[in-house]
């Protein structure tokens, strides 16, 4: 009984050792698995996952217009502080005064990139945008200005 | 002076060097490298004579095993990294009389035979098939017996490490069940 | 033909023309010296790049590939890096054991290099114990490790140190043991002798089974003898820092690093001449023209083949395995290893009794 429970436990070991080196041998063998992006040389052709998140951005459309009402939900739902909105009246052509955005701040130093802002959004006037290359050699680059300047928000959006 | 006598020279010179550094070292785990090149001086000895069998058996023995072990005592003592107080005059003056009683009880012995001859290089040639016969042979010769006790010998050690080791068997219940109960 | 075996004769027979017998001697001990020296250089380059191409390609990754194509010159800029490094030595340590360990490591390894056939009749000492030498001279290598260990003043170091010294004292035996099967088949210790004995095949064909397990056994003992994953307890980096090496930095750190790939070559050399032939050839029997066909082949390459396939293997196993822990070690070569070793040996003592095998 001592014996056959011996021999069965070196049969299992055996046997689980060699259907780990198997596994790792098919690795070794085939190349069309290697999973590294050599990244600098593959620049034109890297493919990043779907919901990689990189960057905070407010797409405009061809006319220059967004769809930010400055509600500063965002604003509210960051955690720390990376979003500021600062506010302006225009004059409608109907002579009302309409709340419109000044300045979308964002600064890119300090967003953990956590998503709450773009979900906090009633109108989806931001989105993240699948870029890390945000090195540059001033500091100050990385606060940013969201719209671009000129831009207005789009007819219909309240 | 060809190079073999150079050799011999040069060979027994680690063995003395060693040997003497090995006695006089404070620190206990140089003396136990010091020792342990007095023995590799040795084997390399037995190389020089060109009993390969005698070397590697040598090297096995004394530097894989004996020194090993010593090594390994040293490691588990406490404090002995600290270097030991040099020994006391009567000490020294017993030691050395000692180191010279050995000396001059090994010379006498090399008198009675050959006196300081030098030493002819491949005075026999022991191969390992014949130390094999011989150790196992049962003719007048053979080895048999004091092989055959030394094995006795060391299973009767090993037995009782085991034993030793071993755990009584009331203890390991205790600590099954105490395992069971902090489960 | 030019092969290795012409190329010492001619060089023996020319310095015999020049010099005395005697310088001729001295002269030939120094080009062996620095043959093997620049053998050692290379394969620490080499064997380094090929662990870490082996080990990226099982991991699913690349490896290095900067430094020249394909990366084949990173580990000689990593070493033109360690040599540019400051060796320290830690204030309390033993100074002199301290500076010493790493080259009492890589004389060890270079001792054990003398009795390895790299290729028909091109070896440094066919010594009439060959096997018993190899063992017994890697019993020294443990000595190197216990001194790094205590000279460095570290608890890190001294417990690796004593973690391998248990280890390769306790498996030192089941390597023996599986040894010891083809000396009981050959009936010799001779290097030379073993691999004539595989002139009609290999023993690992030629055994049957029990030299099969005893292949096993030897990989598995000389890989932890080694201190390789997944027996680098020693060194074992999440729990130890480096073990043995914690303390050593630039040149003294490289020739441990060395060391070890060195101890991988010659353990495998070892393994591929007790199983696998050594340089001969693969000859089957009475196949004649088969036999013939093989002989094409250069046997330093047969040699380099086997013994690099093995390194392999080795490789391949760190890669696979996760580490083991240290009473696991232990309950493997005592619990298991040994008694399978003791009885196998029985086992192929009864087939060369028989003159069962082929």
């Amino acid at each position: 009984m001592f014996l056959k429970d011996y021999i069965s436990d070196v049969v299992n070991g055996v046997s689980s050792l060699l259907k780990g080196m198997r596994k790792t041998g098919y690795y070794f063998t085939h190349s069309k698995e290697i999973i590294t992006e050599q990244y600098p040389d593959n620049r034109a052709t890297l493919k990043l996952a779907d919901r990689f998140k990189g960057e905070v951005v407010m797409p405009h459309d061809e006319n220059n217009e967004h769809t930010c009402t400055g509600c500063t939900a965002c604003e509210l739902a960051c955690p720390n502080g990376t979003i500021k909105i600062i506010t302006k009246f225009d004059i409608t052509p109907e002579g009302k005064k309409k709340k419109a955005i000044d300045a979308f701040i964002y600064r890119l130093e300090m967003c953990t990139l956590c998503n709450l802002c773009i979900t906090a959004c009633p109108s989806d006037a931001i989105k993240m945008l699948p870029n890390f290359e945000h090195s540059v050699f001033d500091r100050s680059k990385l606060t940013k200005i969201l719209n671009k300047p000129g831009s207005k928000i789009k007819e219909g959006i309240e | 002076m060809n190079i073999s006598s150079i050799l011999f020279y040069a060979i027994s010179a680690l063995i003395l060097g060693a040997g003497v550094l090995a006695v006089t070292s404070v620190k206990i785990f140089r003396a136990a490298i010091w020792l342990l090149f007095s023995l590799i001086g040795i084997a390399a000895l037995y190389f020089w004579m060109q009993v390969e069998f005698i070397a590697a058996i040598q090297i096995v023995v004394y530097v894989g095993g004996i020194v090993v072990l010593i090594i390994f005592s040293i490691f588990l003592t406490q404090n002995s990294g600290k270097e030991m107080n040099s020994p006391t005059m009567g000490k020294k003056i017993f030691s050395a009389m000692a180191a010279l009683f050995g000396i001059a009880f090994v010379g006498n012995l090399i008198a009675q035979y050959e006196g300081f001859a030098y030493p002819s290089a491949k005075p026999f040639d022991p191969n390992v098939a014949e130390i094999g016969t011989q150790m196992l042979s049962t003719t007048s010769h053979g080895f048999i017996l004091p092989f055959e006790v030394v094995s006795m010998l060391l299973l009767a050690a090993m037995v009782g490490c085991i034993v030793i080791a071993m755990r009584p068997k009331n203890d390991t219940e205790n600590i099954s069940l105490n395992n069971n109960e902090t489960k | 033909m030019l092969s290795l075996e012409n190329i010492t004769k001619t060089t023996q027979d020319w310095l015999l023309t020049k010099f005395s017998p005697t310088m001729a001697l001295t002269i030939e001990c120094v080009i062996v010296i620095l043959l093997s020296i620049t053998l050692f250089a290379l394969l620490g380059l080499v064997l380094v790049l090929l662990e870490r191409k082996v080990a990226a390609r099982i991991q699913i990754r690349l490896g290095p590939n900067r430094v020249g194509p394909g990366g084949i010159f990173q580990t000689a800029a990593d070493t033109l890096k360690l040599i540019m490094k400051e060796g320290l030595t830690p204030d309390k340590a033993d100074k002199f054991l301290f500076n010493l360990a790493p080259f009492v490591v890589m004389m060890v390894a270079m001792l054990l290099l003398a009795p390895i056939a790299f290729a028909k009749n091109f070896q440094i000492w066919d010594i009439n114990i060959g096997v018993l030498y190899i063992s017994s001279i890697s019993s020294l290598s443990v000595i190197g490790i216990l001194m790094a260990g205590w000279a460095s003043n570290n608890k890190y170091s001294l417990l690796g140190a004593m973690r391998s010294g248990a280890q390769i004292v306790s498996y030192e035996l089941s390597a023996g043991f599986a040894v010891l099967t083809i000396v009981v088949l050959t009936g010799s210790l001779q290097i030379s002798d073993i691999i004539a004995s595989q002139e009609n095949g290999w023993w690992l064909f030629k055994g049957h089974i029990p030299v099969i397990i005893a292949f096993v056994l030897y990989i598995i003992a000389v890989t932890a003898e080694t201190n390789r994953a997944p027996f680098d307890l020693a060194e074992a980096e999440s729990e130890l820092t480096a073990g043995f090496h914690t303390e050593y930095s630039g040149m003294k750190f490289a020739l441990f690093f060395l060391a070890e790939y060195i101890n991988i070559f010659i353990v495998c050399a070892i393994g591929a001449t007790l199983f696998l032939g050594g340089w001969m050839p693969l000859h089957i029997g009475h196949w004649e023209s088969f036999n013939h066909i093989m002989d094409y082949i250069p046997s330093s390459l047969w040699f380099m083949g086997k013994t690099f396939f093995l390194i392999f293997v080795i490789m391949w196993f760190r890669w696979t395995f996760p580490r083991l822990r240290v009473d696991h070690l232990l309950n493997l070569e005592w619990k298991y290893l040994l008694p399978i070793s003791l009885f196998n040996l029985l086992l192929v003592t009864v087939i060369a009794i028989m003159g069962w095998h082929f």
